[in-house]
């Protein structure tokens, strides 16, 4: 109906009268055919694409945002500097541990304060906790847009085990605000090592076993995301791709291995890349970075040290400026943090990763079939909460 | 019995509504088993009554039919599908004696039948005038086209093989043998059925991913309930035709045959949800190279490898 709504200040007028033939619809102008990929749409997400298709191919791709704005980079300024958390968790409250740590690392930058080694072992926990998380909800997506649901349903369950771990510790199940400046909020207890060593040990044993058989190396999953939306290496810095979606295209970029933060500068893992830069390539970065982010859990419980967990964060800060980079679950998470020497942040710019894909993916869906258009979608691995912020 | 309590009773249309009700409460069940849940559950015992209150759920709906829309034909498309089905369903004998009519023709008038279903779903995505329905639309036209030379060229493999169209005489002549022969046949048949009735992985023109329902989106209601319904019987209609061409139909040790012809559908339903709950959807252009370039290659072959044996054995 597009040109038929006429935006007069705030009111719409539909014209009801009138009837709408199959040109109005843009069936027959210019043989384009405009389709509304969202916002509300089985796999869309609150976000609208609009995709112009000819036949079957897709001509233009233009992504239109900001159905999910909660303003947070906003809200934190009216916060204290530990109330901060619970709006900065909110960037995508399907891994809220890695932004959490972002912030906190800061402030405590601002503030000079040196935090305790078991608070950066148990931040390295709950991070590697949110990231598997994270990608279970990201592989069972990306198998759901083809059609098949069986690996969601199983990716929940192994992620049932982590909430129930997540609960255990910090009486919140998704928006646990267990990350604070100075620390951890609460005391990593018996109970909590134990539930997470059980939710690791289902995943190895039970999760990763069958998953790996059915939907990795799948042939018919191999025939549809194979070649499709390939970035080569020099396009993906051009576009300034992010997290795992970079390194399927063959660059080691890894905030945790760059520049070591929490306890991940001692522990032993490896950064996963591919070389084809395909979607399928994503989708095997995102399944071996599970399975390395389980033997950083299993690491970081073995080495947990002994001591406080928290350490006194000052309620007013000096004035200054920090800049600190986090390896969240989908890419690398920016955090600009001023200080003018409040109670609180005077301002905080959140650098996401999701909307850096985000606009490369235009670029990404020239050319291809409108069928491929869920597949790159869910490839690239986004979350609409933290596009917008 | 006379011939309108059978079409009413027992191989028509009660018979047949419980068994779909029965049908789509397995798929649920065997889905949720594969996913590891429990499914349906809450409703009558072991919730077999769930598939019952979903579908009156859908009859009591708001009947809507949306203002661009022609009015006639999106009313008329859900019962002129339902009806071209139903009466795939009056050739096929369940058991030696339950069967609404047998003719000499019997394959050809459901194969006919079944080749008359594109233009109905495409009307059915035109009439909706809506983008999705549309490409819905014509989707469905191109996947079954593509998809019925091969059901064509298989089924009549058997009919050559056989040297009959009638269901009830091909079913008497089957044997160990002719199974045997005819597998390459039959293995083409039900891939050919699932690209005919859009059953994943071939479920194409309502990949709900990228073109929301293709042509059922408009649809709601009772609408929506019998044109899926006809989709439905479409998938039951050919497969029941695989196990009379194929499986030897009604015959076997012991059961009553009715039971048996149950146990060999059952038997294809069990491999088409788990096939379901595994196989990613695959792209339109992949589907047509795979239906021009290797299934009807191979069904050509398959037939003329038919006629070759029939040469020798007659």
């Amino acid at each position: 109906m597009g040109n038929s709504i006429a935006t007069a200040g705030y009111t719409f007028v539909v014209e009801e009268s009138k009837e709408i033939s199959g040109e109005d619809l843009g069936l027959l102008q210019e043989k384009l055919l405009q389709l509304n990929w969202g916002v509300q749409h089985p796999a869309s997400g609150p976000m609208r694409l609009k995709v112009w298709v000819d036949g079957d191919e897709v001509v233009k791709v233009d992504p239109d945002i900001g159905y999910v704005l909660r303003l947070l980079e906003k809200l934190v300024e009216y916060r204290t500097w530990i109330n901060a958390i619970v709006n900065v968790e909110r960037a995508c409250f399907i891994d809220n541990f890695g932004t959490m740590t972002g912030y906190s690392i800061a402030a405590e930058k601002i503030a000079g304060v040196e935090v305790p080694k078991k608070a950066d072992y148990v931040r390295t926990i709950l991070c590697e906790g949110g990231r598997i998380v994270s990608h279970l909800i990201g592989l069972g997506s990306f198998v759901g847009v083809m059609g098949v649901h069986t690996p969601m349903q199983w990716a929940l369950i192994a992620r049932e085990k982590f909430l129930d771990a997540f609960e255990v510790y910090s009486g919140q199940r998704i928006a646990t605000a267990s990350i604070i400046p100075g620390g951890v909020r609460y005391e990593p207890t018996g109970k909590f090592i134990e539930k997470m060593i059980t939710a690791v040990d289902f995943l190895e044993k039970e999760f990763i076993p069958r998953y790996g058989e059915v939907f990795i190396d799948n042939p018919t999953l191999k025939v549809r995301s194979e070649g499709i939306g390939v970035v080569p290496k020099e396009k993906a810095v051009e576009l300034g791709l992010a997290g795992p979606a970079l390194r399927a295209s063959g660059i080691p970029s890894d905030i945790r291995k760059d520049y070591p933060y929490a306890a991940y500068g001692e522990l032993d893992f490896k950064v996963v890349t591919k070389e084809e830069g395909d979607c399928y390539a994503r989708y095997l970065v995102i399944w071996e970075e599970l399975i390395e982010s389980a033997k950083i859990i299993r690491q970081a419980i073995e080495g947990l040290p002994e001591g406080e967990w928290r350490t006194k964060f000052p309620i007013k800060v000096p004035p200054g400026e920090a800049y600190v980079n986090v390896e969240w679950a989908r890419g690398c998470f920016g955090f600009h943090l001023i200080s003018d020497g409040g109670t609180g942040p005077y301002r905080l710019k959140m650098r996401a990763p999701s909307f850096a894909n985000l606009w490369a993916m235009p670029e990404i869906m020239k050319n291809v079939k409108l069928a491929d258009v869920p597949v790159i979608f869910a490839s690239l691995y986004m979350c609409h909460g933290d596009i917008d912020r | 019995m006379e011939a309108w309590i059978k079409a009413i009773f027992f191989p028509g249309f009660v018979f047949l509504l419980v068994v779909f009700l029965m049908i789509f409460y397995l798929e649920r069940k065997i889905l949720a088993d594969v996913h590891l849940r429990t499914g349906p559950y809450y409703v009558g015992k072991w919730g077999l009554l769930q598939t019952t209150a979903d579908v009156f759920k859908l009859l009591q709906k708001e009947f809507i039919i949306q203002r661009r829309a022609n009015k006639l034909l999106f009313s008329l498309i859900p019962f002129v599908a339902f009806l071209m089905v139903a009466m795939l369903i009056a050739f096929i004998p369940f058991s030696e004696h339950s069967f609404i009519v047998s003719t000499s023709f019997d394959l050809l008038i459901v194969l006919a039948l079944v080749t008359g279903m594109p233009p109905v779903f495409f009307y059915a995505g035109w009439a909706s005038k809506s983008k999705y329905s549309f490409i819905g639309g014509l989707r469905v036209v191109n996947q079954m086209i593509s998809g019925e030379i091969p059901l064509w060229l298989s089924a009549l493999a058997a009919a050559v093989f056989y040297g009959t169209l009638n269901h009830l005489q091909i079913v008497q002549e089957s044997s160990w043998l002719g199974f045997i022969i005819l597998l390459p046949a039959f293995l083409i048949f039900v891939t050919a059925t699932l690209i005919v009735t859009d059953r994943p992985p071939f479920d194409i023109p309502e990949a709900e991913q990228e073109i929301v329902y293709g042509f059922l989106t408009e649809f709601g209601g009772f609408n929506y309930a019998i044109l899926v319904l006809s989709k439905l019987v479409e998938l039951f209609a050919l497969y029941s035709i695989a196990v009379v061409l194929f499986l030897g139909g009604f015959k076997g040790p012991v059961l009553p045959g009715i039971l048996w012809f149950f146990i060999k559908l059952a038997g294809l339903y069990l491999f088409t949800f788990v096939v379901r709950a595994s196989t990613p959807r695959i792209r339109m252009d992949q589907l047509l190279r795979f239906c021009w370039k290797v299934l009807t290659p191979l069904a050509l072959l398959n037939l003329a490898f038919i006629i070759l044996v029939k040469m020798f054995i007659s």
